[in-house]
């Protein structure tokens, strides 16, 4: 004992090998809680077998069952006849809870050699996890493994304690979504956070939707190439096919390509200094120039050898995040698939069923000063709906911020999530904030390390879990049937 | 080998109660012997121990630490809520410190390390509904009280006003009506076919529709108070340039307030669920405000209001509760702390020309300052300068703001320049004695009047009056050719008669000795400094006075006449500039103190 409480007098930690687990909709993060690093980085994808009937699947869906023949991580990749390749999460909310569950399994039992019965486990999740879903949660960890005890946390949360912040504002840039949530005292407020799909597969979105009037652009997954010889984009793509198994489904090979894009965004994108899109002609006319020049254009070689290189569209791309309203898919599809978002969320809770629409007032009410033209009523009044780009939806969420609590969060903006990576993407994002909101003094932070800032929820959650004082917070399956799941998942899981 | 050895192959005995020390000593030793070197090699070293005491660290102390324990660490279970009997508990693992069989007669009762940090925050629990029914009535009745009070208050003051406004009114009615009364007599006067009765009829309809005016007027003003009222909590303040502006905002506020004036009552199950957030969040507001999902609607300033009315009358029950608790819990004002809140959010609505404008202000402020300090400074070295002379004269001369430049701009010469002191002096006398310049004293002591007394003869003149009477006595031939000489010198001349021979008695003047060119004199005037210099010779430039050129300023005909003239002239000027040099400066000082003063 007496070393526990040596060693808590200078860290206040107390390892007790907890597991901690974030599920993000691109990226699922595993690890042991005082870490500093996640052992396992996998993809939230897997493969299974496509003709395989689904009820049977769901039966035999227990724990060790080897008759799923679902496939997890980089295995994913090997080119398999028949094999579908699906999401499990969705809006970093899991949808397909049978994958999840099962490959959660298999990293905890194959890869970590978790003991269930003595590491607990902590999960983070969204603000705007819905309480069934949380609830569903929480029932199939209990019932699936045998966790003494989990906790969920909200990744913002996770967020401000990585950087130990109890008050900020958590700006996430993720793959499915833009989340603003401020934390006050370590805890999210629900009612000010603001979500929008402004993200990082938007931005991939754009760029296949720009990128389709390239009509002799040869983008094939990598895994067909066998061998491929240099190419500059108006020449054709010179590549010899390996040979395949038979039957490669179309999702397999979506897959391989959205990687391809993903690694597109990644590193040929660079926000512009200023808006692109402008009223003074002349103004938009230089910086076009600008930005065409050959400082500014790179090259992207495709795996089938093509390379394509790019300047203006490389910064037009990037610009969408900020003025998501102005940059128009040319598909049809991809119009129908990013409705206008304001951002705004419904949470709902137990209470809705009496009167949504007044508790919806009241939220506005709070924030004491609507900016003009500004406030989420009124597109749903007109009829319209309005955008808000990545820096509108900061700056609305900080107007509806208690004023009191306005100046300390703007001072402690973190910014995280790997679309955050994008260049000079901190900068603009400055440079905004400060001319829209004059009279506070904005500060943002983000992780200069790449890898961290990409997985600054889970390096939080393990912070949170290896302390001494955190210990008292786990939720065992017993207490979770004794209180009620209502009573846990809003005093226990806040 | 020992004395021993030897002693036994001699076979001498020796005493045998000696012995057994000696034996035991011995071991002693080879018991130390074996910790150090081989046996061998420390037996070459004889008896004598090694000066020095060399450490043996290598194999032996690696062989001791290999025999030495690990020490234990334990994989042990623990419940970190042990002290909170109600929750359940989780059983977890960690390592510690210590063996097995230690750690489990340690750890029999003691509770989590951590536990103690898990503190909950302390405040009175919710009454049971009765009493809370009752409380609510209490708190209603006080606060309509309050606001009837405050309501009677206001219309008092309110009447007060609406009555010196109708006064007003009427006064003015009185004067309007005077005056159409005259007119209208006058216009009777002229017209004599307008009936007397129609005129009495109009003057009662004027009456009457003034009147009802000022009855309007007053409702209108009663209304526009009321929302006033109602909206001054809200609208805290209004700047005045926006004033119209705001309140309208305010009537148009007022008037959406107006059913939220009677807020919606909070009910037992609701204030309960307050309490349970309030002990969830430990008072945390921002957040008890954020999860506080109950349909009615509510502020986080009414969820503060009702908890600490609550908690005042629940203290107020108990009987040992902190007064100043209370007290403070008491403090809490709704109306206030939104007032609060407008003020905030109107400093950060501020446009960035705003604040840059309040920036500039407050660095010209702070220069405006700084200005000011350097000028007491200045002024405080002044007023030093002014004290160090203990005058011996009249401090009259000093009184006069002239007299007083004069003198700072001697100290400042003197404190400058000792060596031209001699000469300011002079001046200042002659500054000080009389108000013009006056010239020198050439025509005092020339002028007829005096000369008829003989003491007043100047020095030249008693000279050569007695050289005549000397010479007179010696050679008589030379008297008789000097004679007309001495006749003329020994004769009193008239002034008119000097002019006209060119004769000139130099008084109480400083002469060179030698013969000197009047061309080649400096005018006593001169001696000044070389900036004051420049500055007379502007001022003679623009005043077009021919000069000789360079800075000499000597007359084109240095006659004597004109050099005194010149002389003269150029004195006033320098008292000129050195008067207007006081004056930019006291009219400097003026309009600084009269700015710090917030004269204009």
């Amino acid at each position: 004992m007496s070393s526990t409480a040596n060693s808590a007098s200078v860290y206040g930690g107390d390892e007790i090998n907890a597991i901690v687990l974030d599920p993000g909709s691109y990226h699922t993060r595993i690890g042991y809680a005082g870490d500093d690093f996640p052992k396992v980085i996998t993809s939230s994808y897997y493969a299974s077998a496509s003709n395989e009937p689904m009820e049977a699947e769901k039966e035999d869906s227990k724990i060790g069952s080897k008759s799923t023949k679902r496939i997890f991580g980089d295995a994913i990749d090997v080119p398999r006849s028949n094999y579908n390749v699906h999401p499990i999460l969705k809006d970093s909310v899991i949808v397909d809870w049978d994958a999840a569950l099962d490959q959660y399994h298999h990293f905890f039992k194959n890869v970590m050699n978790v003991t269930y019965e003595e590491q607990p486990v902590l999960i983070t999740e969204p603000v705007w996890a819905e309480p069934k879903y949380r609830q569903t949660l929480v029932e199939n960890f209990f019932e699936y493994y045998d966790f003494p005890a989990l906790y969920l946390a909200k990744a913002p949360s996770c967020v401000s304690f990585q950087q130990g912040r109890p008050n900020c504002l958590v700006v996430d840039i993720g793959h499915d979504s833009v989340s603003v949530t401020p934390v006050i005292d370590g805890i999210c407020m629900m009612k000010n956070t603001m979500r929008t799909h402004y993200a990082g597969q938007f931005l991939v979105d754009q760029v296949q939707d720009h990128l389709a009037k390239y009509k002799d652009l040869s983008v094939e997954g990598t895994y067909k190439i066998k061998s491929k010889t240099p190419t500059v984009y108006p020449e054709n793509a010179e590549f010899t096919t390996r040979t395949l198994p038979e039957d490669i489904t179309a999702s397999y090979d979506e897959y391989q390509k959205s990687k391809i894009w993903h690694e597109f965004r990644e590193t040929m994108l660079e926000v512009p200094e200023r808006k692109l899109a402008n009223n003074n002609m002349q103004q938009s006319a230089t910086m076009k120039e600008f930005y065409t020049s050959d400082a500014n254009t790179r090259l992207f070689e495709f795996p089938t050898g093509q390379s394509l290189s790019l300047n203006y569209d490389r910064f037009v791309f990037a610009d969408s995040i900020f003025d998501p309203s102005i940059y128009k898919f040319a598909n049809q599809e991809l119009t129908s698939k990013y409705p206008p978002n304001n951002g705004v969320l419904s949470i709902k809770s137990k209470y809705d069923d009496y009167r949504p629409l007044k508790r919806v007032r009241k939220a506005e009410s709070n924030q004491s000063t609507p900016p003009p033209g500004d406030s989420p009523t009124k597109p749903s009044k007109n009829g319209k709906h309005e955008v808000r780009g990545l820096s509108q939806l900061i700056t609305h969420t900080l107007s509806t911020i208690d004023i009191d609590l306005r100046t300390s969060v703007a001072h402690n903006i973190i910014v995280t999530g790997g679309v955050s990576l994008v260049p000079q993407l901190t900068e603009r994002l400055y440079n905004e904030l400060t001319n829209t909101n004059p009279g506070l003094k904005i500060r943002l932070h983000a992780v200069g390390n790449s890898t961290e800032r990409l997985n600054q929820a889970w390096i939080g959650g393990s912070v949170l879990a290896s302390l001494g004082t955190f210990h008292q917070m786990w939720v065992s399956k017993h207490e979770y049937e004794e209180a009620g799941a209502e009573r846990i998942l809003n005093q226990r899981f806040r | 080998m020992s004395a021993n050895d030897i002693l036994d192959v001699l076979n001498i005995q020796r005493d045998e109660s000696k012995q057994p020390a000696k034996k035991k000593q011995k071991t002693a030793v080879e018991i130390q012997r074996q910790s150090g070197m081989a046996r061998e090699l420390y037996n070459l070293i004889g008896p004598n121990t090694p000066p020095v005491n060399l450490p043996f660290v290598g194999a032996n102390s690696s062989k001791a630490s290999m025999k030495m324990k690990v020490s234990p660490w334990t994989k042990r279970a623990f419940k970190p809520n042990k002290l909170n009997k109600d929750s359940d508990e989780v059983t977890l693992h960690h390592w510690v410190k210590g063996s097995k069989e230690l750690l489990e007669q340690e750890e029999a009762d003691k509770p989590y390390f951590f536990e103690k940090f898990n503190v909950k925050i302390d405040f009175p629990e919710l009454v049971n509904e009765e009493t809370y029914d009752k409380y609510m009535v209490e708190i209603k009745e006080r606060e309509k009280r309050l606001r009837e009070e405050k309501k009677r208050r206001e219309k008092e003051k309110k009447e007060q006003e609406a009555i010196e406004k109708s006064k007003r009114e009427q006064e003015a009615k009185e004067k309007e009506k005077k005056e159409k009364e005259a007119k209208e007599a006058k216009e009777s006067k002229e017209k004599e076919s307008v009936s007397a009765s129609g005129e009495s009829q109009e003057i009662e309809e004027s009456a009457i529709k003034l009147e009802s005016e000022t009855s309007n007027k007053e409702s209108e003003s009663k209304e526009s108070k009321t929302d006033d009222n109602i909206s001054k909590d809200k609208e805290g303040d209004s700047s005045k340039e926006s004033n119209q502006v705001a309140t309208e905002a305010k009537e148009r506020e007022a008037n959406e307030e107006e059913p939220e004036e009677e807020p919606e009552d909070w009910t037992y199950e609701e204030t309960q669920y307050l309490f349970e957030l309030t002990r969830d969040f430990e008072l945390k507001w921002p957040l008890i405000y954020d999860r506080y999902n109950y349909p009615t609607k509510r502020d986080v300033e009414d969820l503060k209001e009702q908890f600490y009315r609550i908690c005042i009358k629940t203290l107020e029950d108990q009987p040992n509760s902190n007064p100043s608790l209370i007290e403070s819990l008491s403090a809490y004002s709704k109306p206030r702390e939104l007032e609060r809140k407008q003020y905030l959010e109107n400093l950060l609505k501020r446009t960035p020309a705003e604040i840059a404008e309040e920036e500039s202000l407050v660095i010209e402020a702070r220069r405006f300052e700084l200005a000011a300090k350097k000028m007491l400074i200045e002024r405080s070295h002044l007023l030093t300068l002014l004290d160090s002379p203990q005058t011996t004269q009249s401090v009259q001369q000093y009184q006069s703001s002239q007299g007083l430049t004069n003198l700072y701009n001697n100290l400042m010469i003197i404190d400058k320049n000792q060596k031209k002191r001699q000469l300011q002096q002079q001046q200042k006398a002659i500054a000080s004695g009389n108000q013009d310049p006056v010239p020198p004293p050439i025509p005092i002591a020339a002028s007829s009047s005096f000369k008829k007394d003989r003491s007043f003869q100047t020095h030249l003149q008693q000279y050569l009056a007695g050289l005549l009477k000397q010479s007179q006595n010696v050679n008589p031939a030379i008297k008789q050719e000097s004679n007309a000489i001495q006749q003329l010198l020994a004769k009193r001349l008239t002034q008119k008669e000097e002019e006209a021979y060119g004769l000139h008695f130099h008084g109480s003047e400083k002469l060179n000795p030698g013969v000197i060119l009047r061309s080649t004199q400096k005018l006593p005037g001169l001696q000044q400094k070389q900036s004051v210099l420049k500055s007379v010779n502007s001022v003679l430039q623009e005043l077009d006075i021919p000069t000789a050129g360079g800075t000499s300023w000597k007359p084109v005909m240095p006659t004597r006449k004109t050099m005194t003239k010149y002389d003269e002239l150029i004195r006033s000027v320098v008292a000129l500039l050195d008067l207007k040099k006081g004056k930019d400066k006291l009219e400097a000082e003026i309009r600084l103190i009269k700015s710090q003063r917030g004269l204009q």
